[in-house]
């Protein structure tokens, strides 16, 4: 297996001198092409900062980040762009799809600002949309139409151009279980059929159950790796709900 | 506590209410500056007619605290859907809405008062660049001195506090309204995105267009023909405007999504998709603020091209009419009292006494034929000037003389039909006179006041020998009507003064005459007293005209100003706020990795297509309405100079207006952080 995103001993701090946050303390991993990985931990645990140092939506303070042999961390400010769009599929927590588009619109955003020929555009949205299951509401407005379906467009969107990578923050985290769990068999299949390589952070143990490799972040470091390997997705959800309580019971917490 | 609170909010929301605050500062220094311009007495001294002037600018203030009053309710409205969120957690808080509500009229009275004493002492720096502007006009010593009128301060106070009282009603009122839900989620809301009959949008665009064509050609239908005029052609033509305008803006988005937008390989191009989703959104919501806006630039333009029209045609009129500082004429030839007071009271370089002969009509005349000059040319007789008192007037304006053979005459026309006798005498060598013909040598149109002076519109100028067969045919008419026969033209030194004309025109001798009139088909005879002969002087009709002149300009400039002011600063704060309330919008386009150029680039194109779609169509109307009224201003103006007062008032407009629109695009880009 290629792999695709390689992440190594970076480290994000914020603050001065006198007071200082390590956000992310010294992590690497590795992450394959075709996998499906989480990263889990609690609120402040660092996942998110992660997630946007990968995004290059932030930088790190050290460290390198590889991302198909190409250093993220060294890309100059006016090739970030450029980089994002063509490397990068987002799925955020809130749904960020513009309300004045159709949800056919909002999949079209990304290629025209790819300025992928006009042409093409119709047949690659309707194409990506039936293997999602929601070509009968690419005309709707965001308003018209259910967080469930929102959250699949916005798969749609990240999906649609083709990324070497889908990073997805919380995406079910504004999600019924129902919809969450329907999206959440969407992104399996994403990852599955359409071979796409997912880094999604969620704090949710079914959703993370859905993925083959779960990272845990404690206060920036990472605390623990399981993989899903020929496991069940049951056993697997109750092997990241031992490691759950392991990482929340620190004996020190508890006196 | 509360008041605490209040204040230091008024201070940290300052960067938010810049805009807004400047805009009531200038708005008050116009205000103040025009109300001390209105009660000085320096101003009012000027000449007798600057008196109206203050009447005028007392009736516009009311305007102007309308339009003022307008703009403020807007940024409240939005100053208050900014800070809905805070004013959400007071609630939550516990602080009765009461209490928010006082808070929030403590921090506005801070901000209006503070508003109000730095816009009065700017307004004092105005005021004193506004009179001696006016002081230049009439050419009269001016020193810098610190006025502070009370009574200026007191108008001023009153129009602003009116209107901020009205504003601040309303918002207290909106507060009570709101729930606590709203103020909290508020920016959670979308733009309020009608789904709308886009098929019968479109025809409304259609009949929009429509309207505006056919309120032109109703509106030409009153102009075309002065004589008939009586306004009710305007009147019915205005209404098709309004009604158009609002009907334009109301569907134009759906216009703008037909053509851009449902056509998806244009809709795809570069950034049409978003740049377009987001203005028809807007515009949907907005329609009835741009309708409005655009009425009022409308009203700016067409006011404004009027009135640089109606300056231009005084202008012109001294120009044409007043080619000699001191002109009178008499029936008798008697000047001998003129020249002694003249003599007296005014310095004089020239002077010359001189007659006026007429002849009944020749075919000169016809060259007016089927223009808007007929109408106004209904003397029987021509004007005929002596080639000798000819070359001696033009000899005193400095204009080489000319020379005739026997046979031929010259026509002196008007400038502005100049063009009409020069096609004519192409067509038609000759003019017919004395029972034969004689030639036309040329058409020549300097100003040597065809305004009535000497001929009106034209006169015929003919050889020594031509005018003596006049006399000897006996054709010379002696007591033509009113005409005087006999005149004095005085060139002086200095420009003479509105007292000097007042005294001048003591020497006029009166008659009764018998008047023949026929009503109803009756003839009536009465007795009107008329003078024998005419006084007028170039300085006094300057000072008239200059009264005018400052009336009009200053007026157009301090409404135009206030109202471009008032538009663009709600355009401003619109795209304002919504850089703040959408900016993850332009987040999501960064994060979707569009360069920051990309972003940038839609911006501006956004704001300049927000910016402009107002100006759209009063420019598009105002063009055509300017040329149509603009007919009735054609014997003293002419068609170029219509244009070129046209470029001055969309290009001073369009300066106001870039200003904002600069700023707004700088401070947008600000706001989202890209």
């Amino acid at each position: 297996m290629k792999k695709i995103l390689k992440v190594e001993q970076i480290q994000k701090f914020y603050g001065n001198k006198d007071n200082l946050t390590k956000a992310i303390d010294e992590i690497s991993f590795d992450v394959e092409e075709g996998e499906f990985i989480g990263i889990m931990g609690a609120s402040g645990s660092g996942k998110t900062t992660l997630l946007n140092c990968i995004s290059t939506i932030d930088t790190v303070s050290a460290g390198h980040i590889y991302l198909e042999n190409q250093d993220i961390t060294e890309i100059k400010e006016e090739d970030i762009a450029q980089f994002r769009r063509k490397n990068l599929g987002f799925i955020f927590q809130d749904f960020n799809l513009l309300d004045t588009l159709t949800i056919e619109e909002n999949i079209a955003l990304i290629l025209t600002i790819n300025q992928v020929p006009e042409k093409e555009i119709d047949t690659r949205i309707l194409e990506i949309a039936k293997k999602l299951g929601i070509e009968e509401i690419l005309n709707k407005y965001p308003y018209q139409v259910s967080g469930g379906q929102k959250q699949r467009c916005a798969a749609c969107r990240a999906i649609v151009n083709n990324p070497k990578i889908i990073l997805a923050d919380e995406p079910t985290g504004s999600l019924d279980s129902k919809s969450a769990r329907q999206l959440l068999e969407i992104i399996e299949n994403m990852n599955q059929n359409m071979k796409a390589t997912i880094l999604m952070v969620t704090h949710d143990p079914v959703s993370a159950s859905y993925c083959n490799k779960i990272l845990f972040l404690k206060d920036g470091k990472i605390f623990n790796k399981i993989q899903k390997g020929e496991k069940t997705r049951k056993d697997f959800y109750h092997e990241i709900l031992d490691v759950l309580a392991l990482l929340g019971g620190e004996q020190n917490d508890v006196r | 506590m509360l008041g605490k609170l209040s204040f230091r909010n008024a201070k940290r929301q300052a960067k938010d209410y810049v805009i807004y605050f400047i805009t009531i500062v200038i708005a008050v220094a116009l205000l103040f500056s025009f109300n001390s311009i209105a009660v000085s007495s320096d101003i009012a001294e000027l000449s007798s007619s600057m008196k109206d002037f203050s009447q005028v600018i007392f009736g516009i203030n009311l305007l102007i605290v309308f339009v003022m009053a307008w703009l403020v309710n807007y940024t409240m409205r939005f100053m208050l859907e900014k800070r809905s969120k805070e004013f959400g957690t007071y609630e939550i808080l516990g602080i009765e809405k009461k209490d928010i509500s006082k808070m929030f009229t403590i921090e506005n009275l801070i901000i209006g008062m503070l508003a109000f004493v730095v816009g009065t002492a700017f307004g004092c720096l105005v005021y004193q660049v506004f009179t001696s502007i006016i002081m230049n006009i009439f050419e009269q010593p001016y020193q810098i001195a610190i006025v502070f009128d009370w009574k200026a301060v007191q108008t001023t106070a009153l129009c602003f506090f009116c209107m901020f009282v009205l504003v601040l009603l309303n918002s207290r009122r909106k507060i009570k309204k709101t729930k606590v839900h709203d103020l909290l989620y508020a920016d959670k809301q979308n733009e309020n995105n009608r789904i709308q009959n886009a098929k019968g949008n479109v025809a409304l665009f259609v009949i929009s267009i429509i309207l505006f064509l056919i309120g032109l050609f109703v509106l030409n239908l009153d102009y075309a023909d002065v004589d008939k005029m009586d306004g009710k052609e305007t009147m019915i033509a205005i209404v098709m405007f309004i009604t158009g305008v609002y009907l334009f803006y109301r569907s134009i988005s759906s216009f703008i999504v037909k053509r851009y937008l449902e056509n998806k390989t244009r809709k795809y191009q570069k950034n049409h998709l978003f740049l377009y989703r987001n203005l028809t959104s807007k515009i949907n919501t907005m329609s009835t603020t741009l309708g409005t806006i655009a009425m009022l630039f409308a009203f700016i333009m067409i006011g404004g091209n009027v009135a640089l029209l109606m300056n231009g045609m005084l202008n012109n009129e001294i120009a044409m009419g007043y080619p000699f500082e001191i002109m009178v004429s008499s029936l008798d030839g008697d000047f001998s009292k003129y020249r002694e007071y003249i003599e007296k009271n005014a310095k004089v370089t020239d002077w010359y006494e001189y007659q006026t002969y007429y002849i009944s009509k020749t075919n000169v005349h016809k060259a007016l034929e089927g223009t808007t000059f007929e109408e106004r040319f209904d003397d029987e007789l021509d004007t005929v000037l002596d080639l000798k008192d000819y070359n001696r007037l033009r000899e005193m304006l400095g204009y080489e003389s000319v020379s005739l053979k026997e046979d031929e005459v010259i026509v002196q026309c008007m400038k502005s039909a100049e063009k009409l006798f020069v096609d004519y005498a192409k067509k038609n060598h000759k003019i017919e006179m004395l029972g034969k013909e004689i030639k036309i040598k040329e058409v020549r149109a300097e100003h040597l006041s065809q305004l009535g002076f000497n001929g009106y519109m034209y006169c015929i100028v003919v050889s020594d020998a031509v005018l003596e067969e006049i006399e000897n045919r006996g054709l010379k008419v002696e007591k033509p009507s009113y005409n005087d026969i006999y005149k004095l033209v005085v060139q002086t030194e200095e420009t003479t003064t509105e007292a000097f004309y007042n005294g001048l025109s003591e020497y006029l001798v009166y008659d009764e005459l018998e008047q023949t009139t026929i009503i109803d088909g009756e003839e009536q005879h009465f007795m009107v007293n008329i003078a024998l002969g005419n006084v007028s002087t170039r300085g006094n009709r300057m000072t008239q005209v200059k009264s005018f002149y400052t009336m009009i300009s200053f007026l157009a400039f301090y409404v135009a100003l206030i109202f471009v002011m008032a538009t663009a600063t709600i355009l401003a704060i619109q795209q304002l706020s919504d850089s703040e309330k959408y900016k993850y919008r332009y987040e999501l386009l960064k994060k979707l990795g569009m360069e920051e150029q990309g972003i940038r680039k839609t911006i501006l194109k956004q704001i300049l297509f927000y910016f402009c779609l107002p100006m759209l169509i009063p420019v598009l109307i105002s063009i055509p309405a300017v040329l149509i009224v603009g007919q009735i201003f054609t014997v003293a103006v002419t068609v170029g100079e219509i244009w070129k007062n046209m470029v001055v008032v969309i290009g001073i407009f369009g300066l106001v207006y870039g200003i904002y629109f600069v700023a707004t695009d700088v401070q947008f880009e600000r706001n989202i952080e890209i």
